[in-house]
């Protein structure tokens, strides 16, 4: 894998990571990302194959076109999300995310036997909008950075207040007049529609889409990026989604160690950080370092 | 013909409650009036938090109905309850523990903020100047309970008694007309007890609210409160002015153990 083309994997990672970390701002422990991932995906593959108008005339595929499938996968994850979430969202801690991994598993089923996504063979030949990896990795790092300040936004929200109080009291917040089912409807959604647009990317970029995309591997995969980073600010998933996209290539030369390596990682990363790499207290401790170094 | 008199605030008509085999509640009817501070005593396990479970939505009564202002309000959820005007506290503290004591505050000011997804988004200067609004609210709350230097503190982290104090003023953020204050003395000493006892009258006042405050320091009770009802084995056994309760024998007999 060419350097470029693992900086679009890491970017991915990242926006999948975040997609995860939503609903766990206010508790709630969905594995669905993989499945709303894998929703974008066919959204972006069966209209770029299927739909001859978005081709256009020039060699690559119009950016609009791209632009508009990401609408399209965006309302239909955000719609499978509101329709799947009320019911859902009634379980709680490792029901919701047993529920929540039925429902990757229900769609990777489907995808695999249903005529029009592919089967087992999937999609192939999923036309490219840019010619190669550096422009994937502009526009991963856009979409990355753009969801970054929404993330960072919703601290400073009554949203994402209501989320943290959610989190740390449910009865309390409902006590305190938040509707706490709409509030994590709000973060489910969201949390589909970020996953819906990475995996929109994905198709592209991969250049071909099949039903190993969304499953049970990539939820614990994408889980442990949260973990491992920490789930309490924006910044935790997207270094932990960075960090162990990027440790098994960079572990190449060590050879089958590697595994061993990226293995022991992940379990002492949460062992001496329980609340992962990166916490508001530990954030706040660099900022007040920085500044103190400024002066 | 004259009208009829106003409803009162907060009604509770043949209220039962039952976990199981035992009958947490029996036919209680309690009457709160607008503007005033009804005390609920009574022995540990008589039903007291059942009732302001009950009373807040968190758990359904098994029969009987409950009126806020002449509406009857059974089976709403805690939030429907809470944005018609009650707000409670909790007798064994349920701050958002490592959230600071401003934020806890602002998180019950949730329904006073509503503004534009795109002007939150982009810090247009609007939402700004509303943000600002809202600290600046939920600062007069924790100067008012005294817990201003405090603000920037993890809830959690906090002595026992400002905890008691901060799940006031969170209540408080949500704009209630009645307050349910459960246990709000709990282990304070008795000049803190003497501090909140001004306190909570002092809160009447300036909100115009109307609080149902459950208490075991039957002379605090006495001197805070204008009527007490009294429970025991889930029974009203008592309801009237301070002086005519602390002379009912039925209350002396649950306090005292006496027969009859």
């Amino acid at each position: 894998m060419s350097g470029l083309s693992l900086l679009v994997q890491m970017g991915l990672a990242a926006l999948l990571a975040l997609s995860v970390s939503l609903p766990l701002r206010c508790g709630q422990l969905s594995l669905a990302t993989p499945g709303f991932y894998a929703i974008g995906g066919y959204v972006a593959a069966l209209l770029s194959t299927r739909w001859q108008a978005l081709g256009g005339a020039a060699a690559t595929y119009p950016l609009p076109s791209l632009l508009l499938e990401m609408g399209v996968a965006a309302l239909v994850a955000g719609a499978v999300a509101l329709l799947v979430g009320r019911p859902v969202l009634q379980l709680r801690g490792i029901y919701l995310a047993i529920a929540t991994i039925a429902l990757v598993e229900m769609l990777r089923v489907l995808n695999l036997n249903l005529e029009w996504s592919g089967g087992a063979v999937g999609i192939f030949a999923i036309p490219q909008p840019f010619a190669g990896p550096g422009g994937y990795l502009a526009f991963t790092v856009l979409l990355l950075a753009a969801w970054c300040w929404i993330c960072a936004r919703l601290d400073r929200m009554r949203l994402g207040r209501a989320m943290a109080a959610i989190r740390e009291d449910e009865l309390a917040a409902r006590c305190m007049g938040i509707a706490t089912t709409e509030v994590k409807l709000t973060a489910f959604v969201l949390s589909a529609v970020i996953a819906a647009l990475a995996g929109v990317v994905a198709a592209h970029f991969l250049n071909t889409w099949n039903a190993r995309q969304g499953s049970f591997d990539a939820s614990i995969t994408t889980l442990a990026f949260v973990v491992f980073g920490g789930s309490r600010t924006w910044l935790g998933p997207v270094v932990g989604g960075l960090v162990l996209t990027a440790l098994p290539e960079l572990l190449r030369p060590v050879g089958d160690l590697r595994l061993i390596v990226f293995g022991l990682v992940i379990l002492i990363g949460p062992a001496l950080f329980p609340q992962g790499l990166i916490t508001p207290e530990r954030l706040d401790w660099l900022g007040r370092a920085w500044k103190s170094q400024g002066r | 013909m004259t009208p009829p008199p106003p409803p009162p605030l907060l009604e509770l008509e043949d209220i039962s409650r039952r976990f199981g085999g035992l009958l947490a509640l029996n036919r209680v009817s309690v009457r709160v009036e607008e503007g005033e501070i009804l005390g609920l005593i009574g022995p540990n396990g008589a039903g007291k938090t059942t009732l302001f479970n009950l009373i807040s939505g968190v758990t359904p009564p098994s029969a009987g109905r409950i009126l806020w202002r002449g509406e009857p309000i059974r089976g709403l959820s805690e939030d429907r309850v809470n944005r018609l005007g009650i707000a409670r506290t909790f007798q064994n503290l349920r701050l958002f523990g490592p959230l600071s004591c401003l934020e806890n505050v602002l998180v019950g000011l949730h329904h006073r903020g509503r503004s534009s997804l795109v002007g939150a988004l982009l810090a247009r200067p609007g939402f700004r100047l509303q943000q600002a609004k809202l600290r600046l609210q939920a600062l007069e709350l924790l100067e008012l309970l005294d817990l201003a230097e405090q603000f920037h503190q993890p809830a959690a982290s906090l002595p026992y008694g400002l905890q008691r104090r901060l799940e006031i003023a969170r209540a408080l953020a949500t704009a209630p007309r009645l307050l349910l204050l459960d246990e709000p003395a709990a282990g304070m000493n008795p000049g803190e007890k003497e501090e909140l006892c001004g306190l909570i009258q002092r809160l009447r006042q300036q909100f115009a609210l109307t609080v149902l405050v459950i208490e075991h320091h039957v002379p605090l009770m006495m001197r805070l409160c204008d009527r007490i009802a009294v429970l025991n084995f889930g029974e009203r056994i008592a309801e009237g002015p301070p002086e005519a309760v602390r002379r009912d024998p039925a209350v002396i007999a649950a306090y005292l153990g006496v027969d009859g």
